[in-house]
């Protein structure tokens, strides 16, 4: 995270909720410590990250990180599902650092926010660290589109991609908007890509974790992804990481330390794994 | 209704209002349409349903506004003391008055003793746009009818404040909310809905006040079926006529602030919202009926005529503004009229029988966006004063400053006409913004191109200023300037008043023809909420919300410099003059 160097290693012998650090007063991991439970912020309708299956269950990539997270800290998990605002800073005022309006109370941590340097700087609420993956845009085709041509031979081809995301952006707004017409819009990127295995699009774009997702354990032969690189794309790809409220330094060390053990032990591989979704390590930083 | 049955009801009620038959039965569809000349009660959210928000009471006057004092205070009680937006309902000895987080209060119109509260039960995870404000009820027969933040309309029994029926309006998990006042036409609740800026369609409905029962939906984008009685009622417009592709299922046009009626052409006239996606760049063409006027049939669900006040808004503008209906002559030609002031800075007058333009005038001192209207009532844009592309290249953007800014030159606050001086009041601010594209920036944990953006206010000394403005004409006759932005309501009253709050916790009184601030008292908090009159034991009482709050908190910056020493609060305060 963004903390000083001395007070994230002092945490590293910090693990499991066991507190080392010096000072007398009750810090945020003492306070976790004595209730027991981590509470933990992770987006609804968010399929591979986080979202409920048909029987209304809990699941996801950022579920069971934040599960085995709870866990090293010797805690107990307990989730909120929240609906995404206007943008992450929203998320953050309404699930870290000011809590919901209405109900409920402010998360212990959340899950899935971008590490982006110039981002942190704009919700100074928050510590953000902690970045466990790296997410890019992706595309993939079913078998009425060549996947690999320029995008504006896609030009009569239906075309599918979450309401009002960069893909929308993209295919809308790109090569002088010749697409605009053919984007079909959905809620979701899991359901962009619902749509393109279902015959409904012949091309959709969502995040590589969202495509790879969709096409795990070969669920849909019939679509390929796009291997080249996707032309003039705005964003090179994210860090996602973790973030506490910024009286919570301490916590912020302790689940940066967890992650950068996670990450060598191969936990975070196996976390990932079995959503069908090849971890990309984070570029640190960026 | 039966003409006599009504006109003894009035008369009842003109006589005592301690008459209990009749109290109990309630305010009948009749007295509700009456409301505007029954000078005794407050029945709808407009002081009657063209909205005028005028009383023709003239007791208190500009000539002994002065001694006005307190009669009580009520306060709403708890530690749910955010905005108070709500304006009062006051029928048989009782004042109705909705408060933040989705309660409703009865309090004794005399004495100010808290009669009942309903708290509706919210669950977590509402996600209001701004703030947990309600703008009020509706009062009809034995039910006072509310919505609530979870997208509920509830109807209570006035009497005792217990549930005769409480109806699901949307999916708050979706993002759906309600704020707004009901109305109610001919036995109709009829309603907007509000909240899910994300993949939301805009829809009025109307529902059988008796049981809740839904009677009709209008979508407000075009390509949308609407539904009369659950049978297929015709789609709106004409399927993709000014959207592309599959835009219009996700258009926005939300109708969150209600409507206003007109008895004279039997019109509802609701405002719709903005279009969606944000970017106009990435939803060519006119976008209807997003940022309109609608005038809809409260007896079907058709829109019988439209008129959109920002084709292709790509300021965020809106156009939920009231349409309040007056009659005046235009040319020495005596006409059926409404008018609008919309947040993108320009007041509007229509011929309120068919929609027809007649004239756009700016009501704000700062308008970029548009140099004025044309003949057919078509903006004259400033192109390069439209907020830019998103940068798929990765660059920011260059910056545009426009104003109005989003919070428009007037937002949710009614504005009033009196019939006294035939002018309107409006409560307006000079606000602009520094608007651009953000290189990337971040929307459900993913990377997004949204805009950037900072208000700003235009002068440093104030934002709001309330305007007397000549709606034949367009002048401005007066002005009155508030450092704070202005928020709340606007009264006026045959005793030649303006009344309306501020955040810095006034309610003042001013000259209706010079604007000479005549009155003021500190309510303790920011007035965000809309005042009314009525009279009571032969005096006349006059009656705000106080309790600051609102979507201006929200902003940073300059504009919160003119209110960050404003403490919350939640209180009814009565006035009238001392005996």
């Amino acid at each position: 995270m963004t903390g000083d160097g001395c007070s994230r290693r002092a945490l590293l012998a910090g693990l499991a909720g066991v507190v080392l650090a010096p000072a007398a007063r009750a810090r945020p991991v003492d306070r976790l410590a004595a209730a027991g439970t981590l509470s933990i912020a992770v987006y609804r309708d968010f399929e591979p990250w986080s979202w409920r299956d048909a029987t209304g269950t809990l699941k996801g990539i950022d579920v069971d990180l934040g599960t085995a997270l709870a866990t090293a800290l010797g805690l107990k998990a307990q989730f909120t599902d929240f609906l995404a605002d206007e943008s992450v800073e929203d998320d953050l005022r309404n699930m870290v650092w000011r809590g919901p309006l209405i109900g409920g109370s402010a998360a212990d941590v959340m899950m899935h926010v971008p590490t982006d340097r110039r981002f942190q700087l704009q919700v100074d609420r928050c510590v953000i660290g902690a970045a466990y993956a790296r997410e890019r845009f992706a595309i993939a085709c079913g078998p009425g589109a060549d996947c690999e041509v320029p995008p504006p031979q896609w030009a009569g081809k239906r075309l599918a991609a979450e309401l009002d995301s960069i893909p929308d952006i993209w295919l809308s707004g790109s090569f002088g908007g010749v697409l605009s017409g053919q984007v079909s819009h959905h809620m979701s990127g899991a359901a962009a890509m619902a749509a393109l295995i279902d015959g409904q699009a012949d091309v959709a774009m969502a995040s590589k974790a969202q495509v790879e997702h969709a096409l795990a354990n070969n669920a849909a032969p019939h679509v390929k992804r796009r291997v080249g690189p996707i032309p003039a794309l705005p964003s090179p790809g994210w860090d996602v990481g973790l973030a506490v409220k910024d009286d919570s330094r301490d916590l912020a060390d302790a689940l940066e330390a967890i992650i950068e053990r996670f990450a060598g032990d191969g936990t975070l591989d196996r976390i990932f794994a079995p959503y069908g979704v090849s971890r990309m390590p984070p570029l640190g930083n960026g | 209704m039966k003409i006599s049955h009504m006109l003894a009801a009035s008369a009842a009620l003109a006589i005592a209002a301690a008459a209990p038959a009749f109290a109990q039965a309630g305010p009948t569809d009749a007295q509700i349409m009456n409301d505007e000349a029954s000078p005794g009660d407050v029945l709808t959210y407009g002081m009657g349903h063209r909205g005028q928000r005028f009383s023709a009471l003239d007791k208190i006057n500009a000539g002994n506004v002065k001694g006005l004092v307190p009669a009580f205070a009520a306060s709403l009680g708890g530690e749910k003391q955010r905005g108070q937006e709500s304006q009062p309902i006051v029928y048989d000895g009782v004042i109705y008055v909705t408060g933040s987080y989705s309660r409703l209060f009865a309090f004794d119109a005399r004495t100010g003793a808290e009669l009942w509260q309903y708290d509706a039960r919210l669950p977590d995870g509402i996600m209001p746009c701004c703030d947990v404000v309600n703008r009020g009820a509706a009062i009809h027969g034995d039910k006072i009818i509310f919505g609530t933040l979870d997208a509920h309309l509830v109807a209570l029994n006035r009497k005792t404040g217990k549930v005769i029926w409480n109806k699901t309006l949307a999916d708050y998990a979706a993002g759906y909310s309600f704020t707004a006042a009901p109305m109610i036409v001919n036995g109709k609740v009829i309603y907007g809905n509000s909240g899910g800026e994300f993949g939301i369609v805009g829809k009025v409905e109307a529902r059988d006040v008796e049981t809740g029962e839904l009677l009709w939906s209008r979508p407000t984008i075009e390509g949308h079926m609407g539904s009369l009685k659950g049978a297929d009622n015709g789609v709106t417009g004409k399927t993709n006529a000014s959207w592309q592709g599959d835009q219009w299922k996700n258009g926005g046009g939300a109708t969150w602030l209600g409507g206003t009626y007109d008895p004279d052409t039997n019109l509802i006239f609701m405002g719709t919202g903005n279009p969606s996606p944000w970017n106009s760049h990435l939803r060519p063409g006119d976008n209807l009926y997003t940022s309109s006027t609608l005038a809809i049939d409260p007896d079907t669900g058709v829109i019988k005529w439209h008129y959109q006040t920002t084709p292709h808004d790509g300021w965020d503008f809106d156009g939920v503004n009231e349409f309040i209906s007056f009659d005046a002559s235009i040319g020495g030609k005596p006409m059926k009229l409404g008018a609008k002031a919309d947040r993108n800075g320009f007041f509007f007058v229509l011929d309120r029988t068919n929609g027809k333009f007649v004239s756009a005038t700016p009501f704000v001192s700062k308008v970029t966006w548009a140099t004025g209207y044309d003949k057919k009532g078509r903006p004259i844009y400033v192109p390069e004063n439209r907020p830019g592309a998103p940068n798929t290249d990765g660059s920011k953007g260059t910056s545009v400053f426009a104003a109005p800014s989003f919070l428009g030159g007037k937002n949710w606050m009614p504005m009033s006409y009196s019939q006294q001086t035939q002018m309107f009041y409006v409560p307006s601010n000079e606000w602009g913004m520094d608007i651009w594209n953000e290189p990337i920036a971040y929307k459900k944990g993913a990377a997004y191109l949204g805009a950037g953006f900072t208000i700003k206010p235009l002068y440093p000394d104030h934002i709001g200023v309330l305007r007397a403005i000549d709606p034949t004409t367009g002048k401005i006759a007066w002005e009155y300037k508030n450092k704070a932005p202005l928020w709340g309501g606007v009264l006026s009253t045959g005793g030649n008043l303006v009344f309306t709050g501020t955040p810095e916790g006034f309610l003042k009184a001013f000259d209706a023809k010079t604007g000479a601030e005549l009155w003021k008292f500190n309510t303790g908090s920011g007035v965000v909420g809309t005042p009314v009159t009525w009279e009571q034991d032969g005096e006349q009482y006059v009656a705000v919300m106080s309790g600051w709050g609102g979507a201006v908190p929200l902003w940073g910056g300059e504009v919160a410099k003119s209110v960050q020493n404003i403490n919350q609060g939640g209180a009814l305060w009565v006035f009238k003059l001392p005996k």
